[in-house]
């Protein structure tokens, strides 16, 4: 049977919501983007576009940005699939924390490893001149891989970890008892049912890496990528249309690929999750596997490690590597005064982005998957866009959109809210972004839950006579309020760690502490980037685990027959 | 006042999924009257329009044509949640964030009622199905049967007009079914509500059902008691989807008086009841069902195989019945004996003679018949 009930009308509750998410997503992402197209086709952008593929330096920005976005994606991959594989496959001590050290980069503030990785591994590295007496280039290319490849690569991890557990362990033993070995199996089995995982994890991976930002502004040096450039184009050359046709250029890729991988890769998943997967999965013994996969993993763990080890320290002593005399002055600097401001807007902004980003998401997810019936595909990617759109480009798209009241026929339907002469010196337009930049991974795991949920729990609250929005009220929203909960602690990190849109929309008035990272990076006071990224973290934890304990005091325990369709 | 309320009438009810350019009808006009306090089962092979049919009555689906009247009031195109019907599904979905007590409180909270009147309703409702010492449980606590229970004490505490019942019991072991079967039917009988209830179970349907509706590709195939359904099947179809059946082969069939047919099966001339068109079908068949049959050991004969004969192929004993595959020129027939002593088993290899009473014969048009042994589940 199907989730949703088809034919006929919806009710009144349904038709409301459905207009208000058209309204929010209409404003808060569709008009920023038909503003860039606008822009676009005006004459230095226009030029920009036309000359994609004649224009030598267009040409070279271009390919440097697919360049660096495939290495990323194969690399990424690959290593996320070695981390996820002996996550699920080998047998060995402090596998919880080995599995958390790899989710930490996700929240990790911008520019951390990046300064990290220039203290550690640059021309006078730490490491590299210090003990090797190596003295590499890092900025460009190689910097912006290894920078990169680190960051994203937890995202393929937990893609693929997410696959390899859903695997039937009899497919397994199937192959065992026809005569396979481990490595037969491995190759023939494992390996092709992984294959959408594979797909779907390159293509993410590339759309964060030609969408980053931060790292190509810090650790780029003259490799130029599209993203850096569109941001040159609105801080030095002051040219709108010019960065609206660089944003262009990056989001057509950027969307292209992010459509691929969801409507494409996903559907390919030849993966049936039966929900009762009988028998053990098969532990790794050979020798030569085992230690290649905990040698890779033991290194790229300790990598992290030293990163975050390095940002601590960096913050503590004068002039890390140089100076390592302990010192408290970096902090007494960034709050006395320096830092204060940024601190307390930007964890105001992002605490109340959060819960409207959640709400948003749920909601959306839950048209999607039980309301809608045509096009709620399309819904499901008008909500995804937020994510699917480089935050550049999200950023440039505001800029232009909202530094001026929004009028039709010269009546003003929304007001200026982004530039300083804007409502509130221009938050409103950056709570925006936090809402629309967050909301998706809500809207994620909202549809996920939602799925396992049986629809006949919600028929049957309706023929006990309760109407559309009380049965969403009674009995929808507790069921997932596990997952909405998790959504806003994903939401408030990803609001207090977010850059690349924020740069555009910063004013006097409204600092943000990753605006602030960039710019001490900018002058090479490492010391208070380091600082800052540890009062970053400190500030997501605290409010995070907040967050976490409201989320064991209210969660709902659903377990297995209760979710179980037919 | 419960017990004359409860009238609902099925008119011409049809339901179309897909667009114009690739329709699958999945009901197609099913007319049918319930009486009050009436059990009905929907019954069929999976993909056949009961459970579409039973959504649409709730509310959950739709009509494309059509109407549900309930008491003479025309609810097609009503909310679920404007309907005075119960609704018992397959999965029980219970709200697993609510114990037992709140769960079967439900409806009577939305419905505004006074904590008071909740308790005592509440309460009496779980007492009369034993689940009192249950109230403060979670769904997931409980074992399949007691999750069934309180399924249907939260339908039945706000006194609905009907029940609906899709396939409850399909999750349930094969011992507590048959439990659950008698416990549902005599609540039902006690409270006398309309009750409608969607199977592909045929013992389900037969045991539970004042009436029994078949369908079969989004039609209705027969209409009966249980009793019409099994000894007068109105087609081939339901005859082999309700109990077992052999369909002879008749050599030839001429009218007798009304309703009966002089024909020649097996080398026997006998007058059997026949279906009102099986005469005019080209080639009918002879409905007799197995335990109608005697198998009696052909004595003294090598392995030719005359005519009312058969070489057993199979023969398997069930302790309180025998059944006997026969290879015979009529086709293979399936015989079950009752209480068979163990010298009268005739053996595999052997040559039996089988005979059956000509009054426990239905003559059946052909219509594709074996075709049709596909549909089943």
């Amino acid at each position: 049977m199907s989730t949703k009930a088809r034919g006929g009308k919806y009710d009144i509750f349904t038709k409301l919501a459905l207009v208000l998410v058209l309204i929010i997503v209409g404003f808060l992402i569709v008009l920023p983007l038909l503003n860039i197209l606008v822009y676009s086709s005006q004459p230095s952008g226009s030029a920009i576009v036309k000359g994609s593929f004649s224009d030598i330096v267009t040409r070279n920005i271009i390919w440097n940005t697919v360049k660096l976005g495939l290495t990323v994606a194969a690399l990424g991959t690959l290593l996320g699939f070695i981390m996820a594989y002996t996550q699920a496959r080998v047998e060995f001590r402090g596998k919880k924390i080995l599995h958390i050290i790899n989710l930490v980069p996700i929240i990790s503030p911008p520019f951390a490893f990046a300064t990290a990785i220039i203290v550690l591994f640059g021309r006078s590295g730490m490491i590299t001149r210090g003990i090797f007496d190596w003295r590499p280039t890092l900025y460009g290319y190689p910097g912006l891989v290894l920078v990169l490849t680190l960051s994203f690569f937890p995202i393929a991890y937990m893609n693929l970890l997410g696959m390899l557990r859903s695997l039937d362990p009899a497919l397994d033993e199937a192959g065992a008892s026809l005569g396979a070995n481990k490595w037969r199996i491995f190759r023939t089995v494992t390996l092709p049912l992984l294959i959408p995982g594979f797909a779907g994890s390159f293509l993410l991976l590339f759309i964060e890496s030609i969408a980053d930002l931060a790292n190509p502004l810090i650790i780029g040096g003259s490799y130029t990528v599209l993203a850096s450039r569109a941001y040159m184009a609105i801080n030095g050359d002051y040219d709108i249309s010019l960065a609206a046709g660089y944003s262009l250029l990056l989001l057509l890729p950027a969307l292209l690929v992010f459509l691929i991988q969801r409507y494409w890769a996903q559907k390919k998943s030849v993966i049936s999750v039966t929900g009762k997967p009988s028998g053990r999965p098969t532990v790794v013994t050979s020798k030569v596997a085992r230690t290649f996969l905990l040698t890779v993993t033991g290194l790229l763990t300790g990598l992290i490690l030293l990163i975050y080890a390095t940002v601590v320290l960096g913050a503590f002593v004068q002039i890390i590597g140089v100076n390592n005399e302990f010192t408290l002055s970096h902090f007494q600097y960034l709050l006395g005064g320096f830092a204060n401001g940024a601190i307390k807007t930007t964890t105001t902004l992002a605490l109340i982005a959060t819960p409207l980003s959640g709400i948003f998401g749920m909601l959306i997810a839950w048209l999607v998957v039980r309301k809608v019936r045509r096009g709620s595909e399309a819904l499901d990617f008008l909500g995804m866009l937020g994510i699917a759109v480089p935050g550049t480009v999200i950023g440039i798209g505001y800029a232009i959109t909202y530094n001026d009241p929004v009028k039709i026929a010269g009546v003003t339907v929304f007001p200026q809210v982004a530039g300083g002469a804007a409502l509130i010196g221009g938050s409103i337009a950056i709570i925006m972004v936090y809402i629309i930049r967050s909301s998706p991974a809500g809207q994620r795991s909202g549809i996920a839950m939602l799925q396992q949920i049986d629809p006949a729990i919600e028929e049957a609250s309706a023929s006990l006579g309760a109407a559309g929005g009380k049965t969403f009220r009674l009995v929808t929203l507790p069921l997932i309020s596990g997952a909405f909960l998790s959504g806003l602690m994903y939401a408030f990190a990803h609001s207090m760690t977010t850059l690349s849109p924020i740069i555009f929309l910063v004013t006097p008035d409204t600092s943000i502490l990753t605006q602030k990272i960039l710019a001490e990076a900018d002058q090479g006071r490492y010391g208070n980037v380091f600082a800052l990224c540890c009062i970053l973290i400190m500030l997501i934890m605290i409010i995070g685990g907040l967050i976490n304990l409201l989320v064991r005091r209210t969660q709902v325990s659903i377990d297995r027959p209760m979710v179980t369709g037919r | 006042m419960a017990t004359k309320s409860g009238n609902l009438k099925l008119d011409a009810l049809t339901k179309e999924f897909g667009n114009s350019a690739e329709k699958v009808v999945a009901v197609r006009e099913l007319t049918l009257t319930i009486n009050p306090g009436e059990f009905v089962t929907l019954l069929g092979p999976s993909g056949c329009g009961k459970t579409t049919a039973l959504r649409m009555i709730a509310g959950f689906e739709t009509p494309t044509k059509g109407r549900v009247l309930l008491d003479g009031e025309d609810l097609s195109y009503a909310t679920p949640d404007r309907r005075p019907m119960g609704m018992v599904f397959q999965s029980y979905a219970l709200f697993p964030h609510m114990t037992v007590f709140d769960n079967v409180a439900y409806g009577l909270r939305v419905k505004k009622l006074s904590a008071g009147e909740i308790k005592k309703a509440v309460g009496e409702v779980l007492d009369s199905m034993s689940l009192s010492h249950l109230a403060n449980r979670a769904p997931n606590q409980l074992s399949g049967g007691q999750q069934q229970r309180v399924a249907l004490a939260r339908a039945m505490v706000v006194r609905p007009k009907v029940l609906l019942f899709d396939e409850p019991l399909s999750n349930l072991d094969a011992k507590l079914r048959a439990q659950m079967r008698v416990e549902i039917r005599s609540i039902q009988r006690r409270l006398g509500i309309t009750s409608i209830f969607v199977t592909h179970d045929q013992d389900e349907a037969m045991s539970l059902s004042d009436r029994i509706v078949v369908m079969r590709n989004a039609v209705v195939e027969q209409v009966g008691t249980p009793d019409e359904i099994y000894r007068r099947p109105s087609s081939v179809f339901v005859a082999d989807f309700i109990g077992r059946s052999n369909f002879l082969e008749v050599e030839s069939a001429a009218r007798a008086k009304a309703g009966k047919a002089k024909i020649v099966v097996s080398g026997r001339k006998i007058e059997v009841a026949a279906q009102s068109s099986a005469l005019s079908s080209n080639k009918p068949v002879l409905l007799v069902r197995p335990e109608s049959i005697t198998v009696t050991a052909a004595k003294g004969k090598g392995t030719k195989v005359g005519k009312g004969e058969g070489k057993v192929t199979n023969v398997v004993f069930y302790g309180n019945h025998v059944e006997y595959t026969l290879e015979t020129d009529e086709g293979v027939i399936i015989a079950v004996e009752s209480d068979p002593l163990y010298d009268d088993i005739v053996p595999v290899g052997k040559i039996a003679r089988y005979s059956f009473p000509a009054d426990r014969a239905w003559l059946l048009p052909s219509d594709s018949t074996h075709a049709m042994k596909e549909d089943r589940k």
